[in-house]
């Protein structure tokens, strides 16, 4: 597709509701207060594996103010029944890590369900537990899921996951040399500011979730068939949402217990999470330990690439477990195995491209390693390697990734300032890094309505609930490019499954490019009820006429025209919908980025300064650069958390997390923020929504890996395990 | 120990009870700082004491209020859920992210730990206050033009902490804007957005 001329695509808009944003005005989930609501709070499990002998719940309900407790024995409720992998209820028997739900308290104020808690009587036989996924591996590893600790699924959650193509062997045989070594990368929470909270309350035999979620209608789907009800009797709402980065998808366990205490009490339910509740009671990024052989040329050209790898996906699997850093790759000969494993450990599952910057922290930290001991530059290592075919074989829709690479080590200065890895003198060391990253674009279910008033200002409704991408704001701009009317004449109503179509949600960076398409077929759809209205007014066929600016005019002569408002003013109201679903032909669609980096790094404190940042994305069309930019610079800095400072420590003894906070998670803060310089390398892609490709998870993926190899640069020393602390540095400079 | 204990935002008991009764004897390993014999007896002693109500005048927005609260109410939790004032947020609900800032008295102060018999005569200014009816506050108007809110739920407290800025120093440098902001968390990492328009208002209002 040629670039074409927009009027409301490609600029920089603020957000449609940055107003009440800044106000106070938007409502999250936990604003919500309804009348007689009770507040919910969770007990958990201190044990990291053990049978519940008996609860006594007695003392807690003669508190006064207690109206419900609830645990394995009087709900037992699936938690995602209609998921990949092995069944797991809100409340479990045995528990399997320290923080799995045990009882669920509704009372007349928060207060007082935290109070109740403590009375709850539990007694435990413990069990032994296991905290490393390579122990849990071993015959005689204490046993967490029924069907044993390689986790089981289905389909793409099937475990061990495989992948494999080209001659390895042949591969390896054409290497003039081959490396091997291992990575680790570490647990780390999504920390979203918003902790979870869920707001339930019956109708008669009809709910209503107030979820804090990424997807309404996944949520929807999820809670009905957890609690057998059909899909019309649940509603779920979430017109804001305080950020999840992966860990709010669809329905959660407390949405479905707040639901289960509401319908027990007779009352509205609000069941809020505390900080600590967030941090080990949902999910983080699974750990992983990634062992690579490598065979290359001696002018670094990948010949072949075998991982074995384990990640740690806790006592529940929920997601993949995958790892696919090597995707920005060109990699003829190639063998994967990742297994996924259970453990007596908070859950691995979605954070930011779940399967992606762990992965290309190992991979592309191997391979500037290699281009060191090759005497390769990593400008040219990673150039000559980059990604030409999807699995060496498959075109993609567009890639522009050499172009990143070009752009991004022009901006940074690569050439003038790269040196050799620990040349800088002195006591505070210079070093550069680079890496590459991106995250697939794929097409998919997407549907949205357009109501036209007879005014001319028209109503999108689509499902989605903008977890801070500004998708609410993207969705209006393609209505008003689409539709041929200001922006300021659309009014956007999201995240109700009661009102708007179906959306897949917010996650794997799909809001775009599955809701999207549906926005411009529905404005297709509604121009067309337009034009039929027009044509008799303005004497034309319905086909001659065209929609721009608000006005409807003939297309040979424009000077026929009508405001749109005058137009439909007499047809009450015209409604265009449409479902879409596009398929890729041959075809794989990815988003791609070149990430550089330079540090300073302290040898003596062993602290360090990201003292400049660049990042080159091939997103396609930018449909609205404010909020593009600003989610190119949010990935980076969640990447920098975990190359520096982030990991859940773990009691051995005890397998108590030590660390559940904010403070001691150590989140990176307003005085770690490097500038972040952000260059798009636009160009159409055919099959994106007016040329765009997916952008929320591509910036996280590089990051890690740039930083890392900017400390190699500026030290020498390669570090193979997350996070690169000032202890680690230390220890290695010092020797 | 003994206020801090008092004031649920703040308390460790508060963080012992997230883990559950259960974990008491545990749950001290990763504080490392209680004697476990008392922690035991503290949950069933607490309860009951710190139930008493009291009232209290203070000052919302430049509104007067007087308030029935419970002692272990917090300031953040009294302004949201007894005043309706939910713009301020409760983040980590332990004074370590800021998005329940507010000012009070012209210092930007975490919210959730601070009691809210505490306020008695105090002055509180919440995101709410901000706006002069429909004009907006410029750092509202700095913070939609420069994008400041991604997810937006920071967003309030990011906000608060640059009026307590600009209300002590009118033309910060990027520095001071970091520094001011630095006990605000933003998980977006939407900071250089944040710092740009707090700059932005201040030579707004110069």
């Amino acid at each position: 597709m040629a670039q074409k001329e927009f009027s409301v695509v490609g600029k920089k808009i603020p957000r449609i509701d940055g107003y009440e944003r800044v106000t106070g005005q938007a409502q999250y989930t936990g604003d919500y207060q309804l009348p007689g609501m009770l507040y919910a709070r969770v007990l958990r499990s201190p044990y990291p594996h053990a049978k519940i002998i008996s609860i006594d719940t007695s003392k807690a309900e003669k508190l006064p103010g207690v109206k419900a407790v609830i645990h394995h024995q009087n709900a037992q409720v699936p938690w995602a029944s209609g998921g990949h992998t092995h069944k797991r209820y809100i409340f479990n028997n045995p528990v399997r890590y320290v923080g799995d739900s045990v009882a669920a308290v509704a009372a007349t104020d928060r207060h007082i369900a935290e109070d109740a808690l403590a009375l709850i009587e539990v007694k435990y036989e413990k069990i032994s537990h296991v905290l490393d996924a390579k122990e849990a591996l071993k015959p005689d590893a204490p046993k967490i899921s029924p069907d044993g600790n390689l986790s089981v699924g289905k389909g793409s959650f099937s475990a061990p996951i495989t992948e494999e193509w080209g001659d390895l062997e042949k591969g390896f045989k054409e290497a003039d040399r081959t490396f091997e070594d291992t990575y680790i990368s570490k647990h780390v929470n999504n920390a979203q500011i918003e902790r979870r909270v869920s707001v339930a309350k019956w109708e008669g035999a009809k709910l209503t979730v107030w979820a804090s979620t990424q997807g309404v209608s996944n949520a929807r789907t999820d809670i009905a068939k957890d609690l057998d009800l059909p899909l019309s009797k649940v509603r779920v709402i979430c017109k804001y949402m305080g950020g999840g980065f992966g860990n709010k998808n669809q329905a959660q366990d407390y949405d479905l217990m707040a639901a289960v205490l509401a319908k027990v009490t007779g009352q509205p339910v609000k069941l809020e999470f505390t900080r600590e509740d967030d941090f080990i009671g949902m999910h983080g990024r699974w750990a992983s330990e990634q062992h690579y052989k490598i065979g290359v040329k001696k002018d670094g050209t990948i010949t072949a690439v075998d991982l074995d790898a384990v990640t740690n996906v806790g006592a529940y699997r929920k997601q993949s477990g995958n790892l696919s850093g090597t995707d920005f790759y060109q990699i003829p000969n190639f063998k994967k195995v990742v297994k996924p494993v259970h453990t007596n450990t908070v859950v691995g599952a979605n954070y930011r491209a779940p399967a992606y910057p762990q992965s290309v922290f190992g991979f592309a930290s191997f391979l500037d390693q290699i281009a060191h001991e090759l005497g390769v530059n990593p400008l040219d290592m990673f150039m000559r390697n980059r990604v030409r075919l999807y699995k060496s074989k498959t075109p993609f829709t567009s890639n522009f990734l050499e172009e990143c690479i070009v752009e991004g080590a022009k901006k940074i200065g690569w050439n003038e300032k790269w040196h050799k890895a620990g040349a800088t003198p002195g006591a505070k060391k210079h070093g550069i890094g680079m890496a590459l990253g991106g995250y697939p674009f794929r097409p998919g279910l997407g549907a949205a309505t357009i109501r036209v008033n007879p005014d001319g200002s028209a109503h999108v409704l689509v499902g989605v609930t903008d977890i801070g991408t500004g998708a609410k704001s993207t969705m209006a701009i393609i209505a008003a490019e689409a539709l041929g009317i200001p922006l300021n004449r659309i009014q956007l109503t999201n995240g109700d499954t009661d009102v708007t179509p179906f959306c897949i949600g917010e996650s794997g960076s799909r809001a775009t490019s599955f809701t999207g398409p549906a926005v411009i077929a529905a404005a297709e759809d509604v121009r067309r009820l337009i034009f039929n209205v027009a044509a008799p007014q303005l004497k034309a066929k319905a086909e001659d006429l065209d929609l721009k600016d608000g006005n409807v005019f003939v297309k040979s002569d424009p000077t026929q025209r009508l405001p749109l408002g005058r137009a439909v003013a007499r047809s009450g109201e015209l409604i265009g919908r449409a479902t879409t679903n596009p398929v890729f032909k041959g075809v794989e669609g990815k988003s791609f980025a070149a990430h550089f980096a330079e540090v300073e790094v302290d040898t003596w404190t062993g602290h360090v300064k990201i003292t400049r940042y660049v990042a080159a994305h091939d997103s396609g069309t930018i449909l609205n650069r404010l909020p593009a930019e600003s989610q190119i610079m949010g990935g980076v800095m969640q990447g920098i958390g975990m190359a520096l400072t982030e990991e859940l420590l773990i009691d051995r003894p005890t397998a108590i997390p030590l660390n559940p906070s904010y403070r001691d998670a150590k989140v990176p803060t307003h005085l770690e923020s490097p500038e972040v310089e952000v260059i798009f390398i636009e160009h159409s892609d055919p099959y994106g929504p007016f040329g765009g490709k997916v952008i929320g998870e591509p910036p996280i993926t590089p990051a890690v890996a740039t930083v890392a190899n900017a400390i190699f640069n500026a030290t020498g020393r390669r570090f193979k395990e997350l996070p690169i602390t000032p202890d680690k540095i230390l220890r290695a400079v010092r020797v | 120990m003994e206020e801090e204990a008092k004031g649920k935002g703040v308390s460790r008991r508060d963080f012992l009870k997230g883990l559950g009764g259960g974990a008491i004897g545990t749950a001290v390993i990763s504080t490392g700082l209680l004697d476990p014999g008392k922690v035991e007896a503290y949950p069933t002693e607490s309860i009951g004491t710190s139930r008493g109500k009291s009232a209290v005048n203070l000052k919302v927005n430049g509104k007067a209020y007087r308030l029935e609260v419970e002692h272990r109410e917090t300031l953040a939790e009294a302004l949201r859920d007894q005043l309706g004032f939910t713009g301020t947020k409760i983040g980590c609900d332990r004074g370590e992210c800021g998005a329940c800032t507010v000012v009070i008295n012209g210092r930007n102060i975490y919210s959730c730990s601070q009691l809210a018999v505490w306020m008695q005569g105090k002055e509180i200014l919440t995101i709410e206050g901000l706006a002069k009816g429909d004009k907006l506050d410029p750092l509202q108007e700095a913070f939609i033009e420069h994008d400041g809110p991604q997810c937006g739920f920071c967003t309030s407290g990011q906000i608060m902490s640059g009026k307590a800025l600009l209300l002590r120093n009118a033309r910060p440098t990027e520095e001071q804007v970091r520094r001011a902001l630095s006990g605000n968390l933003c998980r977006c990492g939407n900071y250089n957005r944040e710092v740009a328009a707090v700059l932005a208002a201040a030579s707004k209002v110069r």
